[in-house]
């Protein structure tokens, strides 16, 4: 069996994408006069930055604003608050025209590809498209380009001609992936990429955009609810709740020791293909995913969690790092603290 | 007959066909499967595999404009549902047998309040009054773990979270202690920790009503850790069954070991530098159901396929301790590393 590094490699140099305070609000009208009435909060402060060749995965639920950090930092929606810095520029503030050159460097890779295709075009002229727009070749060297590409994903070239509808779940995933390798991204936020494919294709393409992470050096914001798609291919991982991130560490450490009592309720709901672990089946948390326009006060998953004290209730605990690369938010996880199971409040 | 033998449903060649303008296509190809009472049948495959048409066809619900039930037999409780009168299979469904499927919003009916959806279908089946119907009602919410159950009673699907609509419906096929419950996908459209509720109820729910389930599911998780025995489909036709600890521990068919290799598990460990195996493909696509297979519908795809693999379908083969598996080089897989 063929081996590939997706090891926890160190950061050797300054991130190719940085996150800052990253707030996106967004207003919730009411009344008569449709006043703004309110806001959902689905992002409240997140910071990360993502190395070249790093994948950092961001895990969440329904409703934790993963796919919100993902549109803000390609800036497809407008931060209210935060820097974003791509490859050494902050482009949190630019408007359309002045982003425009920056958006090469940030592409992205949908969850259903087929609904950001256009039906009318062949597929060689939609994964063409982006080289002509940015003026990176035109005519024939976009063809050449692109049949190298369509080579390079694992489509036969000729399929160049075919329409979106012609092909195969898994094959307009890397329709997908070629269209936004096109114009040599540095940073690709996959939202969700594999969700809608059967198992058997969904190994295809993890295994493809590993590849072309290691030839490419392309830094991934993998956005996912799978936890076990989440850990085969990021090197850190970090966990959101509501608008916040919860936990961010390395995945090995995330796996191995989960310091924040979400996080450690997301792995015990987590199935495995494994009957034997059945017995095993740790406490499961009760209760819903409190809704993003009126979060409980104090720490978001105060009202859900075993462990929550008095103290939960009213203050939310910052993101710190309380042990080396292992940053937590939950006041019964400080600096240095003993790392091993909480005890049950009463 | 089956009520002695302890089967509540009883399912032989199974043959379910839909015309469309690229031909007749064969969406479930001679399945077989028997369900015990009280016991978890786990019905697994990707898309189009024909787990789904499978349960359709169990409650008689392919759509006459477009298919049929071409060939097989169906019994329940011994008796046969395909030629069964439509009068009859209405007061069959949602009573004795009833069905939950993925997306709880579409099932729902939005203008009604739940408590009168459930309501509705205790008094078509039981004969109660309204108000007895209520009270059932109310007790059903409270069975499956919705808090303030009476407040809900008035409340309407969109007031209701994606876990609490599946809720409600598992409250209300539940409503007429059915003898038979299929749950198409019924956690696909909900968050991890919701799913493990939503399992975890199910589960208690038939330890206490001795309903028998069948659980149809594209996810090996979810079928490691709820069912009993797993069928595994493929392209129409059933390809393996067992027991579901044999199932994981001895996949036999070439299929389901490749599922198994394909899906990226949380249960194995990297090795010291972190380093995970390769996710191994299935390479190909799944055939086109319109043309008739002559030969195994895998073999273009498997590894250990044969010039008669191609040619020659494989019958199911029992290899011991209620083990089936079609496959021609069985014994070849067998002795190869999992």
């Amino acid at each position: 069996m063929s081996e590939q590094s997706t090891t926890e490699r160190p950061v050797p140099e300054a991130p190719v994408l940085q996150v800052d305070g990253l707030v996106k609000h967004f207003p919730i009208h009411g009344g008569l006069l449709q006043r703004q009435t309110g806001a959902v909060k689905a992002v409240d402060g997140v910071s990360f930055s993502i190395a070249r060749g790093e994948t950092l995965g961001l895990v969440g639920e329904s409703g934790c604003g993963k796919s919100t950090i993902g549109k803000t930092v390609l800036k497809l929606i407008e931060p209210t608050a935060g820097r974003i810095v791509l490859a050494g520029q902050d482009i949190s503030a630019l408007k359309p025209g002045a982003m425009w050159p920056h958006r090469r460097r940030i592409q992205t890779i949908f969850q259903d590809p087929y609904s950001s295709m256009n039906p009318r075009l062949p597929a060689g002229t939609i994964v063409g498209e982006p080289l002509e727009n940015f003026g990176l070749s035109r005519g024939r060297e976009t063809d050449d380009r692109v049949a190298k590409l369509f080579e390079r994903v694992g489509l036969r070239p000729d399929a160049m001609r075919k329409y979106a509808h012609e092909f195969s779940g898994g094959q307009r995933q890397r329709l997908g992936i070629a269209k936004a390798l096109s114009v040599n991204p540095d940073v690709i936020v996959a939202d969700e990429p594999v969700s809608a494919l059967d198992v058997s294709v969904q190994a295809q393409v993890l295994n493809l955009l590993i590849d072309l992470q290691e030839e490419f050096r392309l830094a991934y914001l993998f956005i996912s609810h799978d936890l076990a798609v989440m850990r085969h291919i990021s090197h850190r991982i970090a966990v959101m709740y509501l608008g916040r991130i919860v936990e961010l560490t390395t995945k090995r450490t995330l796996f191995t020791q989960p310091l924040h009592p979400y996080t450690e309720a997301l792995l015990s709901a987590a199935t495995a293909p494994d009957p034997r672990r059945r017995q095993k089946r740790k406490h499961i948390v009760q209760g819903d995913v409190p809704s993003p326009a009126n979060p409980p006060p104090g720490c978001h998953f105060h009202t859900r969690c075993p462990y929550a004290i008095a103290d939960c209730k009213v203050i939310a605990p910052p993101l710190i790092e309380v042990a080396e690369g292992h940053h937590v938010a939950c006041l019964r996880r400080p600096v240095g603290g003993d790392p091993g199971p909480l005890s049950v409040s009463s | 007959m089956s009520v002695a033998s302890g089967n509540i449903l009883e399912v032989r060649d199974l043959q379910t066909q839909f015309n469309t303008l690229d031909g007749v296509v064969r969406a479930v190809d001679g399945v077989s499967f028997d369900l015990a009472r009280g016991e978890t049948l786990g019905i697994v495959g990707e898309s189009g595999c024909g787990k789904s048409v499978t349960a359709l066809s169990i409650l008689r619900l392919i759509p006459p404009e477009t298919g049929r039930i071409a060939a097989g037999s169906i019994k329940f409780e011994g008796e046969e549902l395909t030629t069964l009168g439509e009068e009859a299979m209405k007061r069959l469904r949602g009573h004795r047998i009833s069905m939950i499927f993925q997306e709880p919003m579409t099932s729902l009916n939005p203008v009604l309040t739940v408590g009168t959806q459930i309501a509705e279908n205790v008094v078509r089946h039981m004969g109660v009054p309204w108000r007895a119907a209520r009270e059932r009602a109310c007790e059903m919410l409270d069975l499956v773990r919705i808090a303030d159950a009476r407040r809900r009673l008035d409340e309407y699907p969109h007031q209701l979270s994606g876990g609490m609509r599946q809720r409600v419906m598992i409250a209300m096929a539940l409503s007429c202690d059915p003898q038979v419950l299929i749950a198409d996908e019924p956690t696909t459209a909900l968050d991890v920790t919701i799913q493990a509720q939503i399992l975890q109820l199910m589960l208690e729910l038939k330890e206490k009503t001795g309903t028998a389930i069948v659980l149809i599911t594209h996810d090996l998780g979810v079928v490691a850790e709820t069912t009993e025995r797993v069928v595994v489909m493929y392209a129409g036709r059933k390809v393996e069954e067992a027991p579901v600890e044999a199932l994981f521990a001895e996949p036999l068919h070439p299929y389901t070991r490749g599922l198994m290799r394909a899906i990226p598990r949380l249960d194995i460990e990297a090795d010291a530098a972190g380093t995970r195996p390769r996710l191994q493909e299935i390479p190909g696509l799944v055939p086109r159901l319109t043309q008739p297979i002559p030969g195994c519908a895998f073999a273009p795809r498997c590894g250990f396929a044969t010039e008669r693999c191609a040619v020659e379908s494989p019958p199911l083969v029992d290899v011991g301790a209620g083990h089936t598996v079609a496959c021609w080089e069985v014994d070849r897989v067998r002795a190869s590393a999992i």
